[in-house]
């Protein structure tokens, strides 16, 4: 386990607001209390109380759009109950960290895209449905609940980015399947396992099947060696974030459904922790285990996101 | 010891009881006790903080014995309907037999008392045609509750709620009976039901979540447990009598070992069925044979593949019912002219064609694997050669 040497520092993400100042009472109820709105209303909804930051349609429009996160089905590739196929772009934030990204994403998944958004530290604007004001509000004013903490990635190996597709596709896969990876220029002694995907063992041909590259790759590290595991769920993806002494794990579910008593296991000098649940609060970690190098605990309900502090 | 030691130890012992059988089937000879295992299986590992009861329920004191009870008039197959008086007078005459008591309340002492919370683990899956008959529960429920087993310290289960809800075995006990699931349905979200302590991890086909947790009233609730499966036939394991019901309906994530037309259930099976307590406090095997389905199982939404055995089955050792079963299932399918759920070939083979199965029964969606019920006695949970097999029939 090492944490990689650049940080994500954890930015806010802002939701792009193009309806009137009429709608504010709808935006205060919700506790969304920072938007971004067209040049032309800033000065309005500053008045009106809001932290704002003037975006165009241009400058939105110019801006990188990411797919709506979730799950969908994918005939002969995933299966629908156990292991859905996820659709997520954490991976491609950390292959682009400063770039600016745009959500425009339906009802129903505004807190997921502001969550994914979160916990990568993307610079993004989203456009989401009126109807998703609430879960929306109650989102970003759970991730500014959290205790302010700020560690460096843990990653378990290295890729060699070399920017084309197949090795975006094979991240994007690595990161679904929870194999922590830092982004690397060239291959570094930090890690005892660098894929640089063209090189001798990691041939294109073999990449062109991103999951199976994968899983060869998850053979390599071994289970044993991973930094995290979570059981209970094929949706759910995490970014392990830690100094060393203490940790904080982001969980994302991305299946649309709540899960009850995810079980992860944690590597690391960890004793114990608290969990800060989207939508309940501070938790407790249940069944916790400390052995053999990890902890393990499970975790009571959870929706869409929560975070783990272990120390 | 530390649990984690003990831990170690159970996998170890395993790991060398395995590989030495590994290793006599790679010379060519055959284990002790007869049975044939293959050698291109994958790694399983067993955790767990219990031990073994000193008798564990799992051969029991009966192995290698069967009792069967067979009646005409147990169902009427216009109806689909069970006689309950019939069931009632074959499950005393069973139980009467299998133990060699002279009264039908004895013979349920010999495996429970009324400090025992009982557990009876049904099974849903064939609703609404094949499913364990509320005859032979309420049968069971009834003399528990004889012997003095409080109403409160007996719960039918299942994994799936929803698969309960649709069965309503409550309607079919008295009042303060538990029904308990550990899922609300078949969704990947519901864990808490599960003990994550008690669990088997292996890596089958790479998924992520690679363990398969025993449910909590089983480790944590339950001091016996009366295991209440159908005579079916099943699309990954050829047949799911004792061995799978027990077992793919203890523990989490089990439906992770079949998929894209290849079956680890060979070994997994069994080796849930082996993981303590489960082993040591599953006392009873009452296979419902009253219905069956020969074909699409082990779910039963028409009656196209129903049949009527018209028995139940009474014993301690679930490899030697299933053995039985194995046949009775098979025997069937010849008769309709379907392949055998032994057989192997690519031709009968259409991966995750559900359609096609459910349409001509000499469609395989995965290859099956019953010699999962020898693998099963190679771990020590009963006996599987048929000429070992004592069989007992009686007709009501």
């Amino acid at each position: 386990m090492l944490p990689a040497v650049l940080a994500l520092v954890a930015a806010a993400p802002c939701i792009y607001w193009t309806q009137g100042i009429e709608s504010r009472a709808t935006l205060a109820a919700a506790g969304i209390t920072r938007l971004c709105v067209p040049g032309d209303q800033v000065e309005t909804w500053r008045t009106a109380g809001f932290t704002v930051t003037a975006v165009s349609d241009s400058e939105f429009a110019g801006r990188e759009a990411l797919p709506t996160p979730g799950v969908t089905a994918r005939p002969g590739v995933a299966s629908p109950t156990r292991a859905p196929w996820i659709v997520a772009s954490g991976w491609h934030a950390m292959r682009g960290p400063a770039a600016k990204y745009s959500y425009t994403v339906p009802a129903g998944k505004a807190a997921l895209a502001l969550a994914e958004a979160f916990v990568y530290g993307m610079d993004a604007v989203l456009k989401i449905d009126a109807a998703d004001v609430a879960p929306a509000g109650a989102m970003t004013s759970f991730t500014a609940s959290l205790p302010p903490l700020d560690f460096p990635a843990v990653a378990d190996f290295g890729v060699v980015d070399d920017g084309s597709a197949v090795t975006g596709e094979v991240m994007n896969l690595l990161a679904r399947r929870n194999l922590l990876f830092e982004i690397e220029k060239a291959p570094s002694p930090r890690f005892p396992l660098t894929v640089v995907i063209g090189s001798a063992g990691y041939s294109r041909e073999e990449a062109a099947d991103p999951s199976g590259f994968a899983q060869k790759i998850r053979s390599q590290l071994t289970d044993d060696r991973r930094s995290l595991r979570i059981y209970g769920s094929e949706v759910v993806i995490g970014r392990l974030t830690s100094d060393g002494a203490r940790a904080r794990l982001h969980l994302i579910n991305y299946g649309g459904r709540d899960i009850d008593g995810l079980r992860v296991r944690v590597r690391g000098p960890y004793r114990g922790g608290d969990a800060y649940i989207a939508g309940t609060g501070k938790a407790a970690l249940e069944d916790p285990v400390v052995a053999d190098g990890a902890i393990e605990f499970s975790l009571p309900k959870m929706g869409t996101y929560a975070v783990v502090d272990l120390k | 010891m530390h649990r984690r030691a003990f831990v170690r130890v159970l996998a170890a012992a395993a790991a060398a009881a395995k590989a030495a059988r590994v290793d006599l089937v790679a010379r060519g000879r055959t284990p002790s006790d007869g049975t044939q295992i293959r050698s291109d299986l994958p790694p399983l590992k067993i955790v767990t903080r219990y031990a073994p009861a000193a008798t564990p329920g799992m051969p029991g004191p009966f192995p290698g014995r069967v009792v069967t009870v067979k009646s005409d008039t147990c169902v009427d197959t216009t109806t689909n309907t069970a006689n309950d008086q019939v069931v009632r007078e074959m499950m005393a005459q069973g139980m009467r037999a299998l133990t060699g008591a002279s009264s039908t309340a004895e013979a349920w002492r010999r495996f429970f008392t009324p400090a025992d919370v009982v557990g009876i683990k049904v099974n849903c899956g064939g609703y609404p045609n094949c499913i364990s008959a509320y005859e032979i529960v309420g049968e069971s429920v009834r003399q528990l509750m004889g012997l003095g087993v409080p109403a409160s310290q007996i719960y039918i289960y299942e994994r799936y709620q929803n698969q309960m809800d649709e069965c309503n075995y409550a309607a079919h006990v008295p009042d303060g009976v538990g029904t308990v699931a550990a899922e609300r349905a078949n969704r990947n979200t519901d864990n808490s039901g599960y003990d994550p302590a008690t669990y088997l991890e292996a890596n089958l086909f790479g998924e992520e979540d690679t363990r398969s947790a025993m449910m909590r009233l089983v480790s944590q609730r339950l001091t016996k447990i009366i295991n209440i499966p159908n005579m079916k036939d099943h699309g990954a394991t050829g047949a799911t009598g004792c061995l799978k019901n027990i077992a793919y309906g203890s523990f989490s994530n089990v439906a992770r070992t079949h998929q894209r037309g290849k079956s680890h259930t060979y070994s997994v099976v069994g080796t849930l069925a082996s993981m303590e307590p489960l082993r040591s406090r599953t006392v009873l095997q009452i296979m419902d044979g009253l219905r069956g389905v020969w074909h699409g199982g082990p779910f039963a939404r028409t009656t196209k593949y129903l049949f009527y055995p018209k028995q139940i089955m009474f014993g301690t050792d679930p490899v030697a019912i299933d053995r039985l079963l194995l046949d009775i299932i098979d025997n069937e399918r010849k008769a309709h002219g379907a392949i055998s759920i032994w057989d192997r070939s690519p031709s009968s083979l259409h991966i995750d064609d559900g359609r096609a199965r459910d349409a001509d029964p000499n469609v395989n969606i995965i290859i099956r694997e019953p010699g999962h019920v020898e693998y099963a006695a190679s771990l020590g949970l009963g006996v599987y050669d048929l000429a070992k097999i004592k069989v007992q029939e009686l007709t009501v």
